[in-house]
């Protein structure tokens, strides 16, 4: 059904693109929400990738799985509007109500994880950037370097920061 | 903590969070303007395209292939394939099979028994009448382009799959597989999601769609309420309010605008403990019937219910809310 989606999108079908929105906005919205920190910053990114994506999608070659070609054009998007408006931190949570992130209710960990969302968005910017790419998304360091625009050594020493950063917050 | 803990902590974290509430209206709303604004600034150019389009692109018959049997297209028999010019007719016997191909957004397989026209065969219009039988259509294309018309009314495509049954009457069955139908007869019409279906009959055109899986009581109940003499809908009204379930949401919208005023309240009380009506909804303006509210309802409605078809087998998502349970 995905392929069949993505093939109706790129021929201007908007019934499914709207589909693929639904199917994919809980992953971009999770990686938005994470690299800015902010909820409101976050929907408005969302938003943006999307759009970004309707002018895109006709370059999806289908070279790679659609949500990975999805996910590095979100990153794309959210790094673009931060050179662009010069955009600094903001240190608040990532959601208004942290009881909306979809996540298993009574799990034993549940409380660490808010704990750590909380955390991670506290991050000064350049650490939280380099660690939800690296610890949570799976990137490499030369492809965080490639995307941010910093040296590789960089993103190493970034990383070390950000957990170290994150380990006394969560200790605390 | 150590770093393996921490490590252990990130691994479990959700990979996808909703956003707090609906996005895509507003991304369909900066769609819509880029689109206008492409359309006005190099409008001559886009005239000129448009008429090249028409005038050299656009298939102006339709190719036709016999899948089993002789179907009759016009007055011949069609022995493997032929062109379906605007105004013909192209039948089939109760053995016999077709494949017409919709201009270049789509295909419809005209099934036994079936007797179907070409009406219109236009870049901005793809339009069959289906007289009587079976038909199943596929369609890629922007909404509103393809439209069969049958005795009771006409099936908009809005981007789907769906299979559609009439008599020679005008009764018959409306089912989405993809995407999403409208159908419209006079003033009623329906919306039509992936996984319903909707019962249609001559002069009263569509009934009150229902989910594949809904209770055969409540859809019973949704026929006499939709097809019956009238004595008997508060009945089957307060029937379709005892039996439906938050998946039912999508009948008890469409209900909301049909049954009597004195009924609203009840039909959206139902409704608004099944599927809790978004920000900015209210319950007087709702029965009113205010075009915003409704709007607004459907499209936590339809989002619910996609995520809910969509993802069915993959992840367990809550009908009240399109969330995904927790496991």
């Amino acid at each position: 059904m995905p392929d069949d989606l993505v093939a109706r999108a790129q021929a201007g079908d908007q019934a499914a693109f709207r589909d693929l929105y639904r199917q994919h906005a809980g992953r971009v919205y999770a990686l938005c929400l994470r690299l800015t920190g902010d909820a409101r910053d976050a929907e408005e990114r969302t938003q943006d990738v999307f759009v970004r994506l309707w002018d895109k999608l006709g370059s999806f070659r289908g070279e790679s799985a659609f949500s990975s070609w999805l996910h590095r054009l979100a990153v794309n998007v959210v790094f673009n509007e931060r050179r662009t408006t010069g955009r600094r931190e903001r240190r608040v949570m990532p959601a208004a109500d942290p009881g909306t992130l979809e996540r298993p209710r009574g799990n034993p960990t549940e409380g660490l994880s808010i704990d750590l969302e909380r955390a991670i968005a506290e991050l000064p910017e350049g650490a939280r950037e380099v660690f939800v790419l690296f610890d949570i998304e799976g990137y490499g360091h030369g492809e965080i370097a490639e995307l941010t625009g910093i040296a590789e050594g960089t993103s190493k020493a970034q990383l070390f920061r950000a957990r170290r950063l994150l380990r006394e917050k969560l200790e605390r | 903590m150590n770093e393996r803990e921490l490590l252990d902590a990130v691994s479990k974290l959700p990979k996808s969070i909703e956003p707090p509430h609906d996005l895509w209206p507003a991304i369909e709303t900066r769609l819509d303007r880029r689109r206008r604004a492409w359309v006005w600034v190099p409008l001559a150019a886009a005239a000129v395209l448009l008429v090249m389009l028409m005038s050299r692109g656009h298939p102006s018959t339709w190719d036709v292939t016999a899948l089993a049997g002789r179907p009759l297209l016009g007055t011949e028999r069609l022995v493997a394939t032929g062109r379906l010019r605007v105004g013909d007719w192209l039948q089939t016997d109760d053995s016999s099979r077709a494949l017409i191909a919709v201009g270049r957004i789509g295909q419809v397989e005209v099934k036994p028994a079936s007797r179907v026209q070409l009406v219109a065969a236009q870049a901005t219009e793809h339009r069959l009448a289906l007289a009587r039988g079976m038909i199943a259509a596929k369609v890629d294309a922007m909404p509103r382009l393809f439209f069969v018309d049958t005795p009771a009314g006409t099936a908009i495509d809005l981007g789907c799959a769906y299979t559609l049954e009439t008599d020679s009457l005008g009764n018959g069955l409306l089912h989405v597989t993809s995407g999403q139908v409208e159908f419209a007869s006079g003033s009623r019409s329906a919306r039509v999601l992936v996984g319903t279906l909707v019962h249609i009959r001559p002069l009263l055109g569509p009934g009150t769609p229902y989910v594949e899986d809904a209770p055969a009581p409540l859809v019973t109940a949704l026929v006499a309420f939709d097809f019956g003499d009238g004595r008997g809908s508060a009945r089957a009204t307060r029937t379709v309010l005892a039996l439906a379930r938050a998946q039912d949401a999508v009948s008890l919208w469409h209900l909301l605008q049909r049954v009597d005023v004195s009924l609203r309240g009840a039909v959206y009380d139902r409704l608004a403990a099944l599927v809790a009506p978004p920000p900015g909804v209210t319950r007087r303006a709702a029965i009113a019937l205010h075009p915003r509210d409704l709007e607004g309802y459907w499209s936590k409605i339809e989002r619910i219910h996609f995520r809910t078809t969509v993802l069915r087998g993959v992840r367990d998502i809550d009908p009240r809310t399109g969330l995904a349970k927790p496991k």
